[in-house]
């Protein structure tokens, strides 16, 4: 697991971000979205940003290693470009080209596309990187707990998160050591067409399905012995507490948000 | 066909809090036709130091040289590389994937370039080394046989693309008393049959005793001993890394606490034969 540290994976430093409650970060994380689609001027997303990136020096974690998220929707980030750049034709036109115009009204509209998306993976990153998954299914299912009073399982929804998220890495384990041991064996992954490399996966992809549903049997069997019953009512070993600092946070959090939505309704004319 | 590992180093998720030193200036040559064992804890790096030896961790620092191929080079020729390294992971009976035993065991041989007949040939010969039946497992599903014999069908997988060292990562971890056995006679009778020079990490000490010529211990990734069984398992300070003694010492220890003195051996066949020496010549005075 140590090999591939996986982007946005918990990062600890045991900052003030990192013992907020998981609740707190739940919320910041629906505001931090509801944000990124309301800012509408590029003072809004500067406010956005300059929130986002206390955020980051808060938690202590090297925001080049917060930055290395963004690589994974780099592709999406270039095609939204491109579209709106060759898309939008509202506003002067600095360029055209056979078919394609490039308008200012395009570039700035682009240029917000990228700080939406860019914002979008940025904030919901900081959460993952600062809370367990734990925490984070701990947070969800507390949150959700009114949801009891309308026959929703949510303990049940809350454990079968939590086992998904705890067998993320085990797999990736195992996927790993598959891959070596057909390795070994003389297979190659990166030759030939599109064809020839899927057929390649099999090797790799049925021993893991088969690997996966041994140890969901396993599992199921191991909760049944210890007559696991998911419905009760069961007590935490570590108990959510709402502090002062989330009170600070929950303060904060709303301002963000009211100033964005203000920016929004125009109000404040940014 | 022989390892050569000079000062090898590796570490595992650099510049992030979860760094970690797995190796750390490893010396270690394995020379044709040794057995040798790797002991140690577990993350002292028994298995980071055998993924060197088939280039399936790249390597950071130090050099590797396996029969004669340069792995500091830019691009060594992997795929020579790992035909010659037969290299059998932990549970290798999770690999299996085909739909018969018999393309299992073709899966090697044919990516290591052997046609059809050839390999067909080559996966037969296999299976009877290990011990089965092939005409009665070829068409069967390697899923559907039990835990022993598809251990067996995995090993076969690998020897049937011929490999020159044997590389084997507890090769009896999860298996019944009579399997053990049965997969130490198998590994005894490979080496005098077609490879000679096998590398077993394990926990089992008894296993090693029984059939390595030489041990290596690692602790927190550095090689603390490079030596025979006899004189490994024979020191009064082996608790100080961890590891526990053969049965067949702590028997011969225990018989001299009172004052019958066996030399050291290292096998249960071995002790046997010399408690009939002792009492023998007990006898005869």
């Amino acid at each position: 697991m140590t090999r591939n540290v996986a982007f946005g994976q918990y990062y600890p430093t045991g900052s003030v971000i990192h013992r907020l409650d998981p609740r707190t970060k739940l919320f910041a994380g629906v505001v931090f979205i509801v944000c990124a689609f309301l800012a509408s001027s590029y003072w809004a997303y500067l406010i956005c940003y300059a929130f986002l990136f206390s955020v980051v020096l808060l938690s202590k974690i090297p925001p080049l290693q917060v930055l290395k998220t963004v690589k994974a929707v780099l592709a999406i980030v270039v095609v939204s470009v491109l579209i709106n750049l060759f898309f939008y034709d509202e506003g002067t036109v600095l360029f055209s080209w056979w078919k394609i115009k490039i308008t200012d009204g395009g570039l700035l509209y682009a240029g917000k596309m990228v700080l939406r998306i860019m914002f979008l993976v940025l904030s919901t990153s900081m959460i993952t990187l600062t809370s367990t998954p734990t925490e984070l299914t701990d947070g969800l299912e507390k949150i959700m707990t009114p949801l009891k009073y309308l026959r929703f399982p949510v303990h049940d929804v809350a454990i079968i998160m939590s086992i998904a998220l705890r067998f993320i890495p085990t797999l990736m384990e195992e996927t790993d050591k598959i891959i070596m041991a057909q390795k070994a064996r003389g297979a190659s992954f990166d030759h030939g067409g599109i064809v020839a490399r899927a057929k390649a996966m099999l090797p790799i992809l049925i021993p893991l399905f088969v690997s996966a549903f041994r140890r969901a049997d396993e599992l199921a069997l191991a909760l049944d012995a210890r007559c696991y019953n998911a419905t009760e009512a069961r007590t935490k070993m570590k108990v959510l507490r709402f502090t002062w600092a989330d009170l600070t946070a929950f303060l904060v959090l709303t301002a963000c948000l009211t100033i964005t939505a203000l920016i929004y309704a125009g109000v404040i004319p940014l | 066909m022989s390892i050569v590992i000079k000062n090898l180093s590796c570490k595992y998720g650099a510049k992030t809090p979860f760094e970690k030193l797995a190796l750390d200036g490893i010396d270690l040559t394995v020379r044709e036709g040794e057995s040798v064992g790797i002991i140690g804890a577990t993350g002292s790096g028994k298995s980071t130091l055998l993924q060197h030896i088939n280039a399936l961790i790249k390597l950071q620092s130090g050099s590797v040289e396996v029969c004669g191929i340069d792995l500091t080079e830019r691009k060594p020729d992997l795929k020579r590389l790992r035909k010659h390294i037969g290299m059998l992971f932990q549970y290798p009976e999770y690999q299996l994937f085909a739909e018969t035993v018999r393309e299992d065991v073709m899966f090697g041989p044919k990516n290591f370039g052997m046609k059809n007949e050839e390999a067909e040939d080559a996966a037969r010969t296999a299976i009877g080394l290990v011990g089965m039946d092939w005409e009665e497992v070829k068409e069967r599903s390697p899923l559907e046989l039990s835990g022993g014999q598809k251990r067996r069908v995995a090993i076969a997988g690998v020897l049937a693309y011929k490999p020159d060292i044997l590389v084997l990562d507890e090769p009896t971890a999860g298996l019944d008393p009579a399997g053990k056995k049965e997969m130490l006679d198998l590994i005894t009778s490979l080496r005098q049959k077609t490879v000679s020079t096998v590398l077993t990490v394990s926990h089992n000490m008894d296993e090693i005793a029984a059939y390595c010529d030489r041990v290596v211990v690692l602790a927190d990734g550095k090689k603390v001993f490079d030596t025979t069984p006899q004189e490994l398992f024979y020191r009064d300070d082996l608790e100080n890394f961890r590891l526990q003694k053969p049965h067949v010492v702590h028997i011969v220890e225990l018989l001299a606490q009172k004052g019958v003195v066996l030399p050291h051996v290292l096998t249960e066949e071995a002790l046997e034969d010399a408690l009939l020496t002792y009492l023998r010549e007990r006898r005869g005075k």
